[in-house]
């Protein structure tokens, strides 16, 4: 216990230079505005600003992409209760009774409410990152390649099954994603795969121009398709106070949805979206004001509120610990991680104290800025949201447009970019899921040089996944993922969680 | 029988790369389980990638309508005529004497822009026409003025734009590029064209 505290005043040391700060309340400024601009998240953002981390520490880097993330959390709750707008997914759910608690004119309370519960949960859910940290770290170190191997197979079935639609489209998407990150050098043999003899590729596809393709610039095409429409700002936005009655009933619902959002974060594939939608359905079952729902309950703002940012923290467990990413967001993160140098994995809390101890001092610090950001700054959001979108998608396509260039002064990567965002434009119209790509790219590599050393050691005997007895981990872990598999057959599993995906 | 176009094309899109993949991994050594030559990892994916393709193919015949939008008969044609403008495109470039880059920027420009013919397809056409055309023009135009044509050609994308606005658009984001890129963050990229500052 002393450790752990120890551990966390070393890491506010870090997290309080005045760089760290700086960029941790960039990062959050930056990830409230795209939060509350609808059509461009935080995937594609991240992969924005990948190549502008390359002149930072480690550190700062991560401190300032995680405050973007989380920070889009805060951000998309604030349209969605103020004009039925949700800025991110995970805030749909949020626009369903905040939105009515505008129209009662009690806007202040929702928006008080969300800020309020999502700083709770951040401050538990970072407790909970810090805690887990070292004790993961333990169980992970004696992971073998082939368990290594498994826990990725483990990871990359989870996303498959949590997405959206068809499970088996949603594998392929991630076995697509493992095919591209086989073009390059074979790090093994040092022979070049599927580069056509372009000397660009020989690292391999650039995962920025793949992320900003399939995620920036298909979402651009996606939003000038919809025409625009302008919903009317419901009422103003009155006092922020909540009332002692109000107060009672966010609190039991803010506590559950932080447990729930705690839990769901850490699965791979799970994250803010599905707690928030997880701990909506569990209010609506719950909560003893269960029939205000549909006329603004103000358990409806708290719960999911709590969730969402609960779970964007603890997503980062699997990668901090195990080198894993839960999500797309992630991905970029292990892509960030791998420009600096660093290599993601249990090592990394023991090699890089800094960088853990102080990713998670930061957490909360940006925790605190955005309560500050959010509630005050209301007004300067919602002016934002009257820019009209004509004026920003040229902006997001030029910042994409140089920011891939600056990666390595070569228009190729542009071209790159241009082709996975008519890719991923077509991939949508087909649903066909980017996210489990994204992961199954950034995994596949990792995951081929495990099963090569894990064959290796095992002279090519594929027993070796299953055999109980030497390596009960990756026996396990490859159990889990045929009973994930297998349960999304079963047409009950499935039909809940589609009803939980669309809302 | 209930046909699901979209998921027909999906699943014969994973089968077909599957297939390209298998094709392209020929050449290479598939070494024995024990020591994976590079060809290993490729041939279990893209075997495993048409396996799903198939299966999605299969269920495709079943799953129930899911029909793709309707496509006017102006979007149909123009698809391969964007086809075969990118690759003429791209040839004449070549023998025009562009190296590099530059062909493949201009075919993919032509491809851009003769879909954009069709209105439904400008979203798409004309957004990255745009940024076809910053590709091509950066190294020689600098950044100042490939932000310009870019942004005017992008916003051709959506009908309501207005001259003034966009004038407005571009003068905005040229002096935050700047202010960003140039001053702030000191990326390498030539601000004006490289043939006013010789």
């Amino acid at each position: 216990m002393e450790l752990l505290i120890a551990n966390l005043a070393h890491g506010f040391g870090v997290a309080l230079s005045f760089e760290n700060l700086l960029f941790a309340l960039l990062g959050c400024v930056i990830g409230t505005a795209i939060g509350v601009l609808p059509g461009i998240g935080p995937v594609a953002t991240i992969s924005l600003l990948l190549p502008i981390t390359f002149g930072m520490s480690a550190t700062t880097a991560i401190i300032m992409l995680a405050g973007i993330f989380y920070g889009a959390q805060y951000g998309g709750s604030t349209t969605a209760i103020l004009l039925n707008l949700p800025g991110e997914v995970s805030s749909v759910v949020t626009t369903l009774e905040g939105y009515k608690m505008a129209r009662r004119g009690r806007a202040g309370a929702a928006l008080a409410t969300a800020a309020i519960g999502s700083f709770f949960a951040g401050t538990v859910s970072t407790i909970i990152v810090a805690a887990s940290g070292p004790l993961l770290t333990q169980v992970a170190l004696s992971f073998g390649p082939a368990d290594y191997f498994s826990l990725m197979l483990l990871g990359l079935i989870i996303s498959a099954v949590l997405a959206q639609g068809s499970v088996v489209k949603a594998i392929g998407m991630v076995v697509l994603g493992v095919a591209l990150g086989l073009v390059g050098t074979d790090v093994q043999t040092g022979q070049q795969r599927f580069t056509f003899g372009i000397p660009e590729l020989s690292d391999g596809i650039g995962f920025v121009p793949v992320a900003m393709g399939m995620f920036g610039i298909a979402e651009i095409i996606l939003n000038l398709e919809r025409p625009e429409s302008r919903s009317i700002l419901s009422a103003k936005v009155g006092s922020l106070f909540l009332t002692k009655e109000e107060w009672k009933r966010a609190t039991p619902s803010v506590l559950r949805g932080t447990a729930l959002g705690s839990l769901l974060g850490i699965l791979p594939g799970g994250g803010a979206s599905l707690a928030a939608f997880g701990s909506y359905m569990m209010e609506r079952k719950i909560s003893k004001y269960r029939h205000e729902f549909g006329t603004g309950a103000i358990e409806g703002v708290a719960g999911p509120e709590a969730a969402n940012n609960a779970a964007a923290q603890t997503s980062f467990i699997p990668l901090l610990t195990l080198g894993i990413p839960a999500n797309a967001v992630m991905a970029l993160m292990v892509g960030a991680l791998i420009i600096q140098g660093i290599q993601p994995g249990p090592r990394m809390v023991e090699a890089q104290p800094d960088l853990f101890w102080g990713l998670i001092a930061s957490m909360w610090v940006g925790n605190l800025m955005l309560l500050v950001i959010n509630l005050p700054m209301i007004g300067v959001w919602v002016k934002l949201l009257e820019v009209p979108y004509k004026y920003l998608y040229p902006s997001i396509l030029i910042f994409c447009s140089i920011g891939v260039y600056s990666l390595n002064n070569n228009v190729f990567d542009i071209y790159m970019t241009l082709f996975f965002g008519v890719f991923g434009y077509l991939c949508s119209k087909l649903r066909l899921e980017a996210a489990p790509m994204l992961i199954g790219f950034v995994l596949g590599p990792m995951m081929e040089e495990h099963l090569r050393r894990a064959m290796l050691l095992s002279r090519g005997d594929p027993y070796v996944f299953i055999d109980y007895q030497n390596r009960p981990i990756s026996t396990v872990l490859l159990a889990i993922s045929a009973v994930a598999l297998l349960s999304m057959m079963l047409p009950g599993i499935r039909k809940g969680k589609d009803k939980a995906m669309a809302g | 029988m209930k046909l699901n176009t979209k998921n027909l094309i999906s699943g014969g899109l994973l089968v077909l790369i599957a297939v390209v993949g298998l094709w392209l991994n020929q050449d290479h050594n598939l070494g024995t389980a024990r020591r994976m030559g590079p060809g290993y990892m490729p041939m279990l994916t893209f075997w495993l990638l048409a396996g799903l393709g198939a299966l999605v193919v299969v269920g495709a015949l079943f799953n129930g309508p899911d029909p793709l939008d309707d496509w006017t008969k102006l979007e149909i044609l123009a698809v391969p005529f964007a086809l075969v403008a990118g690759f003429v495109v791209f040839f004449i470039a070549r023998s025009v004497g562009f190296v590099g880059w530059y062909p493949l920027g201009f075919g993919l420009l032509g491809a851009c822009l003769a879909i954009s013919v069709a209105p439904g397809w400008r979203p798409i056409g004309l957004v990255h026409a745009g940024m076809a055309v910053f590709g091509l023009m950066l190294d020689q135009f600098g950044l100042m003025i490939s932000i310009v044509c870019a942004v005017v050609v992008a916003t051709l994308a959506e009908p309501t734009h207005r001259p003034k606005g966009v004038l407005g658009l571009v003068i905005f984001l040229c002096v935050l590029c700047w202010w960003v890129f140039i001053r702030e963050l000191d990326i390498r990229v030539p601000v004006w064209p490289v043939f006013l500052t010789q």
